[in-house]
C-alpha cells in the first residue's frame, strides 16, 4: 500500500503546532475574538510515549469529505479526530465524523457474498465464494446484454469516491442507463444555477453579511464549511433569515424565521425582485453589463407585489419588503442561499430559478459574501482507453425525454422506474447499485418494489444490508471508507480553499469485503472489457497527482494539499456559459423549448382540509437514510415520530407519544406522534431511514415509519427531480383510524 | 497559583449536532444509553409571535467543582479532587459502586457503569491530555463552542474569556458547588440543576466501606489506605481556587439562578 509513507506517528509537537496553526487561520479574516483552546501544561505531556499510529484520511459518513485523523491502535481504530489543517471542514468532526468507528465495527456489516435462496426481500440467503458471486453477476449481465442488449443492464452509483468506476463501468459495458442518487436530491437546484449563471455556485457564507434561506437547513444538514462559517459569521454580525415551514435548528438559531406555506417559496422571491426593480436598489451599470433580460423581467416582475405574496405566502408583505432592501443594502455581500436538497415540488427548477434571479439582481456572482465560481485544484484525469462503441444498442437513456432537461450523467429515478416498469421504449433487466439505497431515498417504495419485482437481476453492492439491498439477487461486501485506498479527491471549501484530499486505509479492509473498483476490474475481466479495466487504484492516484509535485508530500504530512487559485473575480473579462453569454434573468432556451423563460407562480395543491402536507427533511446525527442504525448515532435518536402541531394533533384527539397511522394515496405506516409547536398546523414532518424492511439493519428494521413509503413520486418538470412535498396524508391516532 | 482545569463555554455558537457527545462517547467508551457529557435546551416560546423566536442550545459536562459534594458523598475515596489539575476524578480501585455520589452531583454528571460496576464520569480526557492532546469534545466541536484550559494561568485563553466577557455559572441556589465551567453571559437554560442530595452520614458508610475496600484492593492496600483517609477524614477539600478572582484581582461576575 502506498499509504505507509502517510501511516506515521506525528509528534505532539506537530500536533500542537497544527492546532494553533488551524485555530489562527480559522480566525483569519473573519475578525472574530480569537477563541483559542490552550492545552493544559498538561503533566502527562512528556510521560510515556504515544505508539498509537496516526492517519490521515477524510471521511466517508456523508458526501463532505471532511478531514480526519485516525488513531490507530494495535491494528484497532480507536478514535477519529479532525484534521486541524482540513480547512474544508474548519478542523472539526461531527457527530457522525466520530460514530465512523462504528459504522466500521458494526455487527450488521456485510461480511461475505450473499445469494439469494428464497424470494426478493424474503431474508434467505447462501454464503457464496467470490469467484461465485462474480461469475454469477458475470453470466447474468451477458445474458441481460444478449438478450435486451447493453442497456438493458441499469447502473446507480451512491455519492461515493469510487463511484467514478461505476460510472466507467456502465460506458465500457454499453449502457446509457446508470442513475444515481442526485434526482432524489439536488438536480433542479444544478439545473437553475446553470442556466443562470452558466455553473453551479458556491456560497460565500462566511463574508455574506445577509443570508436568506429557504428551504435549506444548514445547522442540521450540515456542509461543510457553510453550516461552520455560517455560524462564524452570524458572530460577526451577519443577518440571516430562514423560511421553513418547520421550526428547525437552523430557523431556531437565525435572526427571523417565517414559517412559509409550503410551495409557495417562488411567490416570496418574485416579490422581492419586485421590491428591488420598482425600487431601483440594484446597480444599475452591473445590471447593464452582466444580466440579460432585464426588460423582460421588469414587466414580468409587476403583478408580483408583496401584497399579493404575503396571500400566498402568509408572510406579511411588509417583511417582504424590508427583507428585500436589506438584502440591497447589504449587497452585494448578500445571498439567497443556493441550498442543497431540492427534492420538493413539480417547479423545483423553477423556485431555485427564482432565488437564482434575485442573486443575480444584487450583483453577488464572484463576489466576496456571494456566489463563487469553481476553482480548479489541478488534478489530472488519467488517461484511459475509450469505451468501446456497441452497434447493436440503443442510442438513448431510457428515461429520455421525460423531462425536459434531464442530465444525462444523472438521470432520473422517477422517470427511469417508470421508464422500467411500464417497459418502454425498451427493456431493462439487470441492476447494479452500489452505495445507494432508492428504497429509503426515493419516492413511493411500492413503486420501487415494483420496479425490482420485474428484474431479471439485481446486485447490490454495500457495507450493511441496505433495504435496497435487501431485495437484491445478489449482495456484495464493501469495505467502509476507514479501509479504502480511494481516488485522489478535489474539493472545493467555498472561500475557504480549493483542496486535493485523499483516503488512504486506517486498517485493512475486514472480513471478506473488496472495494468497488476490484468487483467491476473481476466483472470486466469475466466480460472480456478487462483491458478496460487495466489499471489498479495506485496507478489512478500517481496519475491524477501528476502536475502537482508538491501534493503527495502535503499530502503524507499534513493530510491536505492547497494549490492557491484566485478566489474573487474569476469572471472578470470572461463570458457566462449560457446561450445569451451574460447572467440569464430571461432563459434564452427555455424560451425556445417553449418553456417558462422566467419562473411564472403557480400556488401549490390546496391541502385538503382533513389531510396534511408531508414534508421531508434532515438532522445533523444522520445522512438521509443511510446511518441510522450506526449503534452510536441511533442512541441520539432511537426512531422517528411524527412532528405535528398541538393543534392539529388537538383537534385528531392525539396526545404527546400517541401512536398514530399515516395514510397517504400510496402507503400507510405507524409512528409516534411528537407534539410540536414549531411546525405549521397544516404540515407534518418525519425523519427519513426509519420503517426498514431490512432484517439486517437492527435498531432500524420495523422501528419507526419510512417515509418513502408514504411520499407519492411526483417529479419537476424540468430536471426529472423527484418531488418529495407534494404528497397529502391523513393522520389518526392508532386504533381510531 | 494552582492548576484549575475549566471551560469556558460560548453556548450561542452550539447548534446541537451532537460532535462532543459522539466523540466523548467513543474516546472514553461510554457504553449505550449513557453519556459523560450533554446539550440542554431551552424551550420554544412563540407566545410572542413565531418570526424572532430563538432557542438556545446549552452544551455541558462534570463541571469539576471547587466544592464537589460528589467527592463529599463518596465514602471510599473513590471520588477526588486532583490536586494537580483541578480535575474531579474516580479511581476505578477504588470505587465500590455503591452510587451515593451520583445524586449528590447537581448536574447529573455522573452515571452506573453498567460493565464496569463503578461510577464514571467526565474527566476531561485526562489520558488524553497525558498525551498532549485537547480533551475529544473540545476539538472535534464544529464552532468551537467550548474553549478550555487552565483558569489560573493569566495567559491562557480561558483566563483571558473570563476576564473580557461577563460569564455565568449554572448553578442551584441551594448547592452552589463553585463549578469549573463558565459560560458565555447569554446562556440558557439556567435553571435545571437539582438540590445536591447528601447521602447517609459518611461516618456510618466509612467502617463497612473500608472493610470492602481492603478486601478488593487487597496487596496495594498501604497506597490506598494513604488515600483512603485522607479522603475520608479530611472534612473540606482545600478549594483548588478561588471562583470570584479567576484574573489577577479583577472579579468574574457570576451570576446564580432561582432555582425553587
Amino acid at each position: 500500500m502506498s499509504s505507509s509513507n502517510i501511516n506515521r506517528p506525528i509528534s505532539r509537537r506537530n500536533f500542537l503546532k497544527w492546532s494553533g496553526a488551524a485555530t489562527a487561520a480559522a480566525a483569519v479574516g473573519t475578525g472574530q475574538p480569537k477563541v483559542l483552546h490552550a492545552l493544559t501544561a498538561a503533566e502527562g505531556a512528556a510521560k510515556g510515549k504515544d505508539t498509537a499510529e496516526k492517519v490521515f484520511s477524510i471521511c466517508g459518513m456523508c458526501l463532505n469529505k471532511c478531514g480526519l485523523i485516525a488513531r490507530v491502535e494495535d491494528g484497532v481504530v480507536a478514535k477519529l479526530d479532525p484534521n486541524p489543517k482540513f480547512l474544508k471542514s474548519r478542523g472539526m468532526l461531527c457527530a457522525r465524523g466520530n460514530a465512523g468507528i462504528a459504522q466500521l465495527y458494526d455487527p450488521d456489516r456485510l461480511k461475505y457474498p450473499l445469494l439469494r435462496k428464497g424470494k426478493r426481500g424474503e431474508g434467505k440467503w447462501r454464503r457464496v465464494s467470490w469467484e461465485q458471486a462474480l461469475d454469477y453477476a458475470a453470466e447474468q449481465m451477458k445474458t441481460i446484454a444478449e438478450k435486451y442488449t447493453r442497456c438493458g443492464m441499469l447502473f446507480s452509483p451512491g455519492s461515493d469516491t469510487q463511484s467514478q468506476f461505476v460510472h466507467r463501468f456502465a460506458s465500457v459495458f454499453g449502457s446509457w442507463n446508470v442513475v444515481t442518487h442526485e434526482s432524489n436530491c439536488l438536480i433542479s437546484r444544478n439545473r437553475a444555477y446553470l442556466d443562470t449563471f452558466g455553473e453551479v455556485p458556491f456560497a460565500d457564507v462566511l463574508h455574506s453579511k445577509y443570508i436568506v434561506m429557504a428551504g435549506a437547513n444548514r445547522f442540521e444538514a450540515l456542509i461543510t464549511p457553510d453550516s461552520i462559517d455560517l455560524m462564524t459569521a452570524r458572530k460577526n454580525g451577519q443577518k440571516l433569515v430562514v423560511l421553513d415551514p418547520r421550526y428547525t435548528k437552523t430557523a431556531a438559531l437565525a435572526d427571523e424565521w417565517h414559517p412559509v406555506r409550503p410551495g409557495t417559496d417562488l411567490a416570496f422571491f418574485l416579490a422581492l425582485a419586485h421590491v428591488i426593480i420598482n425600487e431601483k436598489l440594484y446597480d444599475a451599470d452591473y445590471v447593464a453589463e452582466k444580466l440579460s433580460g432585464m426588460e423582460e423581467l421588469t414587466a414580468h416582475v409587476q403583478p408580483y407585489t408583496p401584497e399579493w405574496a404575503e396571500k400566498e405566502t402568509e408572510i406579511p408583505a411588509r417583511h417582504i419588503r424590508r427583507i428585500a432592501r436589506e438584502l440591497a443594502a447589504a449587497a452585494p455581500a448578500s445571498m439567497i442561499y443556493p441550498g442543497r436538497r431540492t427534492s420538493d415540488y413539480v417547479n423545483s427548477t423553477q423556485i431555485r430559478r427564482a432565488m437564482a434571479i434575485v442573486n443575480a439582481l444584487l450583483g453577488n456572482w464572484d463576489q466576496p459574501g456571494g456566489l463563487l465560481a469553481a476553482r480548479q485544484v489541478g488534478l489530472n484525469s488519467p488517461s484511459l482507453p475509450d469505451a468501446p462503441w456497441y452497434d447493436d444498442n440503443m442510442m438513448e437513456r431510457a428515461d429520455h425525454g421525460r423531462a425536459h432537461m434531464m442530465f444525462e450523467e444523472e438521470g432520473s429515478f422517477k422517470h427511469m422506474r417508470d421508464a422500467i416498469i411500464e417497459g418502454e421504449p425498451y427493456p431493462v433487466k439487470g441492476w447494479f447499485t452500489y452505495k445507494l439505497n432508492p428504497m429509503q431515498s426515493g419516492a413511493n417504495r411500492a413503486k420501487t418494489l415494483k420496479m425490482i419485482e420485474g428484474l431479471d437481476f439485481m446486485v447490490s453492492v454495500d457495507i450493511a444490508m441496505s433495504d435496497t439491498a435487501w431485495m437484491a439477487d445478489l449482495v456484495l461486501p464493501a469495505p467502509s471508507y476507514l479501509e479504502r485506498l480511494d481516488p485522489i479527491s478535489g474539493l472545493q471549501g467555498s472561500a475557504a480553499c480549493a483542496c486535493v484530499a485523499t483516503r488512504v486505509p486506517a486498517v485493512p479492509a475486514l472480513f471478506e469485503s473488496r472495494p468497488v473498483l476490484w468487483i467491476l476490474k473481476e466483472l470486466a475481466n469475466r466480460l472480456d472489457l478487462g483491458e478496460y479495466f487495466d489499471f489498479d487504484m495506485e496507478w489512478y492516484r500517481k496519475e491524477q497527482l501528476k502536475d502537482l509535485p508538491d501534493a503527495e508530500k502535503a499530502l503524507a504530512e499534513d493530510g491536505v494539499y492547497y494549490n492557491p487559485s484566485k478566489l474573487y473575480g474569476i469572471y472578470e473579462g470572461k463570458i457566462y456559459r449560457t446561450k445569451s453569454k451574460k447572467i440569464e434573468l430571461h432563459n434564452v432556451r427555455y424560451k425556445e423549448m417553449g418553456l417558462d423563460p422566467i419562473p411564472v407562480y403557480t400556488p401549490p395543491k390546496p391541502i385538503p382540509s382533513d389531510k396534511f402536507r408531508l414534508v421531508l427533511g434532515r438532522n445533523a446525527m444522520f445522512t438521509h437514510c443511510t446511518t441510522n442504525h450506526n449503534r452510536l448515532l441511533n442512541q441520539f435518536m432511537s426512531e422517528n415520530t411524527l412532528w405535528i402541531h398541538p393543534d392539529s394533533a388537538d383537534r385528531l384527539g392525539i396526545g404527546d407519544g400517541d401512536p398514530v397511522v399515516v395514510k397517504s394515496p400510496v402507503g400507510r405506516e405507524s409512528l409516534k406522534a411528537e407534539l410540536k409547536p414549531g411546525i405549521r398546523k397544516d404540515t407534518v414532518y418525519m425523519a427519513s431511514g426509519w420503517g426498514a424492511l431490512s432484517k439486517g439493519l437492527s435498531g432500524v428494521h420495523n422501528t419507526g415509519a419510512c417515509v418513502a413509503a408514504l411520499m407519492e413520486d411526483y417529479a419537476d418538470a424540468l430536471s426529472g427531480n423527484m418531488a418529495m412535498h407534494e404528497t397529502f396524508v391523513s393522520v389518526a391516532r392508532k386504533g381510531a383510524a | 497559583m494552582k492548576t484549575q482545569l475549566a471551560m469556558v463555554v460560548d453556548s450561542t455558537l452550539c447548534i446541537d449536532c451532537k460532535g462532543c457527545m459522539a466523540a466523548c462517547k467513543v474516546e472514553n467508551k461510554v457504553p449505550d444509553g449513557h453519556w459523560r457529557n450533554w446539550i440542554k435546551t431551552d424551550g420554544v416560546d412563540f407566545s410572542m409571535g413565531e418570526t424572532f423566536s430563538r432557542m438556545h442550545f446549552q452544551p455541558g459536562n462534570c463541571m469539576h467543582c471547587d466544592v464537589p459534594t460528589c467527592v463529599h458523598a463518596c465514602p471510599t475515596g473513590a471520588t477526588y479532587k486532583d490536586e494537580k489539575d483541578g480535575v474531579v476524578k474516580v479511581d476505578d480501585r477504588l470505587c465500590i459502586g455503591c452510587g451515593s455520589c451520583i445524586p449528590a452531583c447537581p448536574y447529573g454528571a455522573r452515571y452506573r457503569h453498567p460493565e464496569k460496576k463503578i461510577v464514571d464520569k467526565c474527566d476531561f480526557c485526562d489520558h488524553r491530555r497525558a498525551r498532549g492532546d485537547l480533551p475529544a469534545c473540545v476539538i472535534t466541536c464544529p464552532t468551537k463552542a467550548r474553549a478550555f484550559g487552565d483558569i489560573n494561568d493569566p495567559d491562557s485563553d480561558v483566563a483571558r474569556m473570563l476576564k473580557d466577557n461577563k460569564t455565568v455559572r449554572v448553578v442551584n441556589r441551594e448547592s452552589d458547588t463553585r463549578p469549573n465551567i463558565y459560560y458565555m453571559g447569554a446562556t440558557a437554560p439556567l435553571n435545571w440543576p437539582v438540590k445536591a442530595q447528601a447521602p447517609t452520614p459518611i461516618r456510618w458508610w466509612g467502617d463497612w466501606a473500608k472493610q470492602l475496600v481492603w478486601a478488593v484492593v487487597g496487596i496495594n492496600a498501604l497506597g490506598v489506605l494513604a488515600m483512603l483517609g485522607k479522603q475520608l477524614f479530611v472534612n473540606d477539600p482545600e478549594p483548588g481556587h478561588e471562583s470570584d478572582s479567576t484574573d489577577g484581582g479583577k472579579p468574574v461576575e457570576t451570576e446564580e439562578t432561582d432555582h425553587e
